[in-house]
């Protein structure tokens, strides 16, 4: 137990004696250092990347999400109402100050001839005829008008007055076989 | 003297024959009966004088004889329509274009007032009234009431062209054959283009032709 004793007490007193340090050591550990390679830093795009992939909670107000799925809504109608239907009959250049060329269709299945009648033709059946499909039952003429305004119907079998049904009526009907009406800019 | 007098006479005679052939529409021959051709020729002889356009009384008449109308019906549809045409021209002041008189005419009939085309024509200087007036017409053809195409059109003057006029009605048109009311296509047409105030107004009603 003695001999332990010793022991201990010479230990304790090699401790106690001071330590000398080297006066470069510090230098030579800073050195050792400087030569370690930098480790690689990521770039902005990682770093977006990480943050938009990792999955992270994210808290938004009902109102918000409401609101926001309003405002597509809104712009979806909108893209959608930007969709101009065509319309017949078709004015193919209708701000253009000479003749623009317009496309008349009439949809008759059992008729055999179809003529387009109007004021610009005087109002002669046999002036302007259409070109009729009959497996179609669609009849079309093209005709160049200068901007006006134009009254007109199809004579179907050179005895029934059909006014345009893709166009508006004329208000002043006459002779109790209504009309169409076409009016092509100027401007 | 008696010779002279006698060639002064088949002169004058010769020059009124000649001036009554000139004035006569050659589209008429063989499509009007003499009866109806002079009565027509009349009413366009008097638009002459007052300076109105004949265009829309000739073709109002040629459009009744392909039609099968009867005399009365013919002369009675040009004179009515000369009647308009004379209002019109009165409404929209010197310098109107025939067109723009005769759209003024079929707007008349539509149920505008003269009043209104003397505006549209105060608020449009320097532009034609053509398109304006026919649209309006048309309106009223898809059910718009009188008075409230009238003030939609007067609302777009300052700033509408033809062209917008025209796209205007299409949307009007093509919202009444989806299903929605005349007015309320309207109402939505004009938002469209930003136009909200169509004014108080008193209700007008379309005349019968």
């Amino acid at each position: 137990m003695r001999e332990h004793d010793d022991l201990l007490e010479r230990g304790i007193a090699l401790l106690r004696e001071p330590v000398v340090i080297d006066g470069g050591v510090n230098t030579r550990v800073m050195d050792a250092v400087a030569r370690l390679p930098l480790p690689a830093r990521p770039s902005r795009l990682h770093q977006a990347g990480t943050w938009l992939i990792h999955p992270r909670p994210i808290r938004v107000r009902p109102v918000v999400v409401l609101a926001a799925a309003a405002a597509l809504a809104v712009a979806a109608v909108g893209l959608r109402d930007r969709a101009e239907p065509p319309a017949a009959p078709t004015v193919t250049a209708a701000a253009r100050a000479g003749p623009a060329p317009v496309r008349f269709i009439l949809v008759a299945p059992t008729a055999t001839a179809v003529s387009l009648v109007g004021d610009f033709n005087d109002w002669i059946a046999a002036a302007t005829p259409m070109e009729g499909d009959v497996a179609e039952g669609l009849w079309v003429v093209t005709v160049p008008l200068p901007p006006g305004r134009y009254r007109y119907a199809f004579l179907v079998d050179g005895a029934t007055w059909v006014p345009d049904p893709n166009a508006p009526r004329t208000i002043d009907d006459d002779f109790g076989r209504p009309n169409s009406v076409l009016t092509i800019g100027g401007s | 003297m008696r010779a002279a007098l006698l060639f002064a006479a088949l002169v004058g005679a010769s020059a009124m024959s000649a001036r009554t052939a000139a004035a006569q529409e050659p589209r008429f021959t063989g499509r009007l009966s003499p009866a109806a051709r002079s009565a027509v020729e009349a009413v366009l002889d008097s638009a002459r004088q007052t300076g109105l356009p004949i265009e829309p009384l000739v073709d109002r008449a040629l459009e009744g004889a392909a039609k099968g109308a009867a005399d009365n019906l013919i002369v009675g549809a040009v004179r009515r329509l000369a009647a308009d045409l004379g209002n019109a021209s009165a409404a929209l002041g010197l310098g109107a274009s025939d067109d723009e008189i005769a759209a003024a005419a079929s707007a008349l009939r539509a149920g505008a007032r003269a009043a209104d085309l003397t505006a549209l024509r105060e608020r449009r200087p320097g532009r034609s009234v053509t398109v304006a007036a026919a649209v309006l017409t048309d309106l009223v053809a898809l059910g718009v009431p009188p008075d409230t195409a009238t003030a939609a059109v007067l609302a777009m003057a300052d700033l509408a062209d033809d062209a917008g006029y025209l796209a205007f009605r299409r949307n009007v048109e093509r919202d009444v054959a989806l299903g929605a009311t005349p007015l309320a296509a309207l109402t939505v047409g004009l938002a469209a283009e930003g136009t909200t105030d169509l004014g108080t107004r008193t209700p007008t009603r379309a005349r019968k032709p």
